[in-house]
């Protein structure tokens, strides 16, 4: 099964071994205005492992994310990625360093096939220039079949080889969703942000996905950082979960511990104050 | 070859007079659509309503003019602050090498409008980007008239221009026996530019499909933010994109100065991109192109059979009509995205 795709092919190896530290965010606070979204909040993400970021409505977890891949600029704190310390970094940047996600409200190009959706996910790893591209030029063209074929293998691994050529913007809920994570694989990412995956989908396609998070992970081996409010999905797939509560963090550990935190069950079930 | 000889083949005259119409509409029309395409390329891809296409046109046909002629940049400037009196300094380039020089100009002044310009205003109400776009197009008209003189210059690429004599020849055997008609009239030059617009517009359709700069390109004028989470640079894509309409541009403007020489009102063919764009709507590349050819024919039917009835000068307010009875009924054009708002 392994030959499917073969993460790490193209991008550079950074020398971390599996279990060791890939991500590491430090006292990272972040404020709209005078609204504080995150405030010094600390973890870390291993390399290898599924991990889950859960929290109420409003905890900052989205937020989060976009502080790690880049669309928003923290106050302070620092992130290490594959040991590169920074603060602020645009986000092509670190799609190019091998950070890909999805979001929450599915952001894929409405108008394009899926076959299209996926090849753009390869575009931190084309090197032939646009005049060559151009010209249709020899190293252009047999850049852009080698990708192709990479692309039609995840399109194989995630079972849409019969929407192709549709227009994803005509596809249901549940297949846009797993055009999106197409898309995030297809950059072989070292670091796979999942915003969400299982949103909006009814049981089965829940099954569906969680199956692929998994493969995904225990096949290719990608680092995933994913934020999910199905306790029984994120309870299921992940290493280590870490709670958010009001833009702080209130617990962090195996889902087991978690569970049995007294801070993060308040936080969920609320607590009388009295 | 006579009509008497030819015997005829009985289409009246007046039917004959109405395809000539018809045909210098589509022309003319043509030229529309190219103006208009380099306003869909930058709309679609950032949003900006670059008012200073038409002056990028004026530009680029000023600087291939001025490349062609052997004029030396700045004349007048130079003649003025040293006392000297320079003007050419040489025969000029071939045709070919001025306009590949042109177009290298272009994509430098691409660079230039992203850097010293766009950067700035990122994510900014569209109406203040369309504001820095007026005031780019009197900055440019400025500079190009700073930079090549404001005389009207003729500019001859080496495409043929007249009437067609064969056309001619061969419309005139198809009125009947002894009717006073002398064949059809087309100017080579409006069917060299439909021809070239047709390669311009196949050549961009190929390289937005089939490229992975294309790809990039139809990506970020989908969904930004997508965009930018798979590692397309948005900065790199709009050089790139005011880069191809400074080519588009560059194509308009040798079409139009080699009708009409090259003149600084041929900034306000801006002007007469606007009907057609909220005809075809402001998003869609066949819409241009169908916009362009309808307000073309239109505005030529409109001045041989309304004409005569108002006392003429139809042509002028024709376009601008249609595009207000469209705003009316279908504001999104004919192939615009349709706008459903929640509310």
């Amino acid at each position: 099964m392994n030959q499917h795709i073969d993460p790490g092919s193209l991008r550079a190896d950074d020398g971390i071994e599996r279990g060791g530290m890939l991500l590491h965010v430090d006292n990272i606070s972040l404020s709209f205005g005078g609204v504080k979204a995150i405030s010094d909040i600390s973890f870390d993400v291993k390399k290898g492992e599924i991990r889950a970021i859960i929290g109420p409505n409003g905890a900052g977890k989205t937020s989060m994310l976009n502080v790690i891949n880049g669309f928003y600029h923290p106050q302070e704190g620092t992130i290490t990625f594959r040991g590169e310390k920074r603060r602020r970094m645009r986000p092509h940047h670190a799609a190019s360093q091998g950070i890909a996600r999805t979001f929450q409200n599915i952001a894929l190009f409405k108008g394009m096939s899926t076959l299209d959706n996926i090849m753009t996910g390869r575009m931190t790893l084309m090197r032939s220039n646009i005049l060559s591209q151009a010209m249709w030029f020899g190293p252009a063209q047999k850049e852009e079949l080698a990708h192709r074929e990479t692309v039609e293998k995840i399109i194989d691994f995630l079972e849409i080889e019969h929407i192709r050529k549709t227009p994803v913007g005509r596809l249901p809920y549940g297949l846009q969703k797993r055009v999106e994570l197409g898309r995030a694989l297809a950059a072989d990412p070292a670091l796979l942000l999942l915003d969400e995956p299982m949103a909006g989908m009814n049981l089965e396609e829940k099954e569906d996905m969680s199956r692929f998070v998994l493969d995904v992970n225990q096949q290719f081996g990608t680092t995933i950082a994913l934020i999910e409010h199905d306790m029984g999905v994120v309870m299921d797939l992940s290493d280590r979960v870490v709670v958010l509560d009001y833009g702080r963090k209130i617990g962090d550990g195996t889902p087991d511990e978690v569970r049995n935190n007294q801070d993060v069950i308040d936080a969920y079930l609320g607590v009388s104050h009295d | 070859m006579s009509p008497a000889a030819n015997g005829g083949h009985g289409v009246s005259p007046d039917f004959l007079n109405f395809i000539e119409t018809v045909l210098n509409g589509l022309m003319t029309g043509v030229m529309y659509s190219l103006v208009a395409l380099g306003f869909v390329l930058i709309f679609k891809a950032s949003g900006i309503f670059n008012f200073a296409q038409g002056v990028m046109a004026l530009f680029a046909a000023l600087t291939l003019v001025g490349l062609q002629t052997g004029q030396v940049p700045f004349a007048h400037l130079i003649n003025a602050m040293l006392g000297t009196d320079v003007h050419h300094w040489g025969p000029g380039l071939p045709t070919i090498l001025a306009i590949l020089l042109t177009m290298v100009v272009m994509i430098i002044l691409a660079f230039i409008i992203e850097k010293v310009v766009l950067k700035h205003l990122v994510n900014q109400e569209p109406i203040i980007l369309f504001m820095a776009t007026i005031g780019l197009a009197y900055f440019l008209e400025g500079f190009g008239d700073l930079m090549w003189g404001a005389d009207v210059k003729a500019l001859d690429v080496g495409l043929p221009t007249g009437g067609s004599f064969w056309w001619e020849d061969v419309t005139r055997g198809w009125a009947p026996e002894g009717a006073d008609y002398f064949g059809m009239y087309i100017d080579t030059l409006d069917v060299s530019a439909a021809i070239i617009a047709i390669i311009l517009v196949i050549a961009l359709t190929i390289f937005s499909q089939y490229t992975a700069t294309g790809r990039a390109l139809r990506a970020v004028a989908d969904d930004h933010q997508a965009a930018l989470s798979v590692g397309i640079s948005l900065r790199g894509i709009w050089v790139i994109v005011w880069s191809i309409s400074g080519f588009v541009a560059l194509v308009a403007g040798i079409m139009w100065g080699a009708k009409s020489g090259v003149q600084f009102s041929l900034s306000l063919i801006a002007l007469k991109a606007l009907p057609v764009l909220i005809l075809g709507g402001f998003t869609s590349i066949p819409g241009a192109i169908v916009g362009g050819l309808i307000i073309g024919v239109g505005e030529k039917l409109a001045e041989a059979y309304v004409g005569p009835l108002v006392g003429g000068a139809v042509e002028n307010w024709f376009a601008y009509m249609v595009a207000l009875a469209f705003l009316l009924f279908r504001p999104q054009g004919l192939y615009g995205e349709k706008i459903i708002e929640r509310i």
